[in-house]
């Protein structure tokens, strides 16, 4: 592996980002607007959850935060079938950086994306919506790390297998969202059916969940987030090794249809 | 520089490489020529790293090109056969990251953007977002990024498809000088032309396998001779002693070492008033190809466009 050549794709992945930054405004500015809108229900879902002083944004801004980066996960199979499509793939391909090289060029901006993303939201949650954060910021902070690795990891396993944008968008996008649901991140996990509380904690973001309200809500500091990191880094190494497993890189990728 | 020794290749049932062998030595221009479908773009390919063959031997500069790839590819420099550019940052911004992963640093890659920006005239564009280029300007920075890191074996797979007379008049010349600077160039075309503009010998290549090699000149005169052809006003006579080919109802076709000779020999026993026009025509390297395969150049690059793509994967390269 050479730690220059995947700079060098980073950097680059970053320029092609910021030319069009409409997406990275997008999924922050939306969760915002769907916290505003969603607050007073989550607040009474709190409350009856025994947190009487709740104002809603200790659920919401996570649970927006969870569910949009969910939601994004597709991106970061984009920047490969992108390539594909502007023919620049095989070009990587035949200059002399390794398979390793690319991935971390590639991925790694996916996460750093994310992280800013969620940073960001939890950060404007305090002067927007009152959230006040009771445990430990740093806990919070590696939270917010583990799981951007996580999803960017389950983005990559979406890409491995897709083999088409639109199936990418379909798993990616969709399955994100079904992601962001079962775990928990549109309702609490108390109010959904049992059968769907039984398959939560299949689900990275069930566990991001867990580590923000203890975090949010009960003092938690980072013994508290502990187990739900480590789980969701699990997650990120079991998503990791799949998708190397599965990932061809000679193998064609549509972009179009 | 390259040696290519019985290499295979087939996607499925389609054979695309039925055991090619080939050398390009260092400062030599190769002109890999055949119709679409003759599995150009598949040899370029394996041995850029992007395929894998199914048998054979591929050294670059003595280095096994299929177990050491990555060694390989730090020597060779290529440019697909559909451009590809990244279309959202400027025309400096692409060659700059290609530059630097070929291993190209700091002031010299400053320096050697500017070199070739200039050597094929893009240097005004070179802040210009790569997608908002016309076709040949796109075509000429696409085929720079190949040249970014001098690459002792360069390879052009169709470079000027599509581009116009300016464009690969600059192509050409920057081929020629790297050649002149050492480097070997496996130029792959299915432009028969093309081949008179570049100091080139040839490898032709038809259905997988390399039919002729050689100098233009060398091949034509082995495998190709003069053509007269004799139109006339109704039907042809008979002409005794001659083999010739009845073309177009009206037209006879006679193979002929020497077309003076010929011409001297058959035109006092046609009947008057009957000869409407005569062509003689020089062999070339359509007359090798048709010398070789028995199909003329221009049905066989027609049918091979008009087959399906094959299955090999990768974007925008297929079995041509």
């Amino acid at each position: 592996m050479s730690p220059r050549a995947s700079w060098a794709i980073m950097r680059h992945e970053f320029r092609v980002m910021l030319s069009d930054p409409s997406t990275v405004i997008f999924v922050v500015l939306i969760p915002l607007l769907m916290v505003a809108i969603m607050k007073e229900l989550f607040a009474t879902a709190l409350r009856a959850q025994g947190y009487e002083s709740a104002n809603g944004s200790e659920f919401g801004i996570p649970a927006m935060a969870v569910a949009f980066a969910a939601f994004g996960v597709g991106y970061a199979g984009f920047t490969f079938f992108r390539d594909h499509g502007w023919g620049t793939w095989d070009r990587l391909r035949a200059t002399p950086v390794s398979s390793v090289d690319i991935m971390v060029g590639k991925v790694v901006p996916n996460v750093m994306i994310t992280v800013v993303q969620l940073l960001l939201l939890f950060g404007l949650g305090g002067p927007l919506f009152g959230l006040v954060v009771t445990g430990s910021w740093l806990a919070l902070i590696v939270l917010i790390l583990v799981l951007a690795v996580s999803l960017s990891a389950f983005g990559m396993l979406v890409t491995s297998v897709a083999r088409t944008m639109n199936q990418l968008n379909a798993v990616g996008s969709v399955g994100g969202m079904g992601l962001a649901l079962l775990g928990g991140a549109w309702v609490p996990v108390e109010t959904m059916p049992g059968w769907a509380q039984a398959i939560a904690p299949a689900m990275p973001t069930y566990w991001a969940m867990e580590g923000f309200r203890k975090v949010i809500l009960e003092s938690g500091g980072l013994d508290a987030v502990l187990v739900p990191s480590l789980v969701m880094l699990g997650f990120g190494v079991l998503f990791t090794v799949l998708s190397a497993w599965r990932f061809r890189f000679e193998e064609t990728k549509v972009y179009y249809g | 520089m390259l040696h290519i020794e019985g290499l295979r290749k087939s996607y499925g049932e389609q054979q695309a490489l039925l055991g090619v062998d080939l050398d390009v030595s260092e400062g030599e221009i190769v002109a890999l020529l055949g119709p679409n479908g003759a599995g150009k773009t598949t040899l370029v390919s394996i041995v850029a790293g992007l395929r894998k063959a199914d048998g054979g031997v591929v050294e670059v500069g003595g280095v096994d090109a299929l177990s050491r790839s990555r060694e390989v590819r730090r020597m060779l420099g290529l440019a697909p056969q559909d451009t590809g550019l990244y279309p959202v940052v400027s025309v400096r911004q692409n060659l700059r990251l290609f530059g630097e992963l070929s291993g190209v640093r700091r002031s010299a890659l400053r320096q050697r953007v500017d070199e070739v920006a200039q050597a094929l005239a893009i240097t005004d564009l070179l802040d210009r977002q790569a997608g908002k280029l016309s076709g040949g300007q796109k075509r000429r920075v696409h085929t720079a990024i190949a040249f970014m890191h001098r690459p002792r074996l360069l390879m052009l797979d169709e470079a000027t498809t599509g581009a116009d007379v300016e464009t690969r008049g600059h192509i050409l010349d920057l081929v020629q000088r790297l050649a002149e600077q050492g480097s070997a160039v496996l130029y792959s075309t299915h432009y028969l032309a093309e081949i008179s503009s570049l100091p080139a010998t040839v490898a032709i290549l038809d259905r997988g396998r390399v039919i002729a090699r050689g100098g233009v000149a060398e091949l034509v005169s082995a495998h190709a001779e003069p053509v007269v052809e004799l139109a006339f006003h109704g039907d042809p006579p008979v002409l005794a002693d001659l083999a010739a080919e009845r073309v177009d109802g009206d037209r006879l076709r006679v193979r002929a070492p020497d077309p003076a000779a010929l011409l001297v020999a058959v035109l006092p026993t046609l009947p008057p008033g009957s000869l409407a026009g005569v062509e003689i025509v020089r062999p070339d390297l359509e007359s090798v190809y048709l010398a070789l395969t028995g199909r003329r150049y221009q049905e066989a690059d027609a049918a091979g466009a008009r087959e399906p793509a094959d299955e090999g994967g990768g974007a925008g390269v297929s079995a041509s």
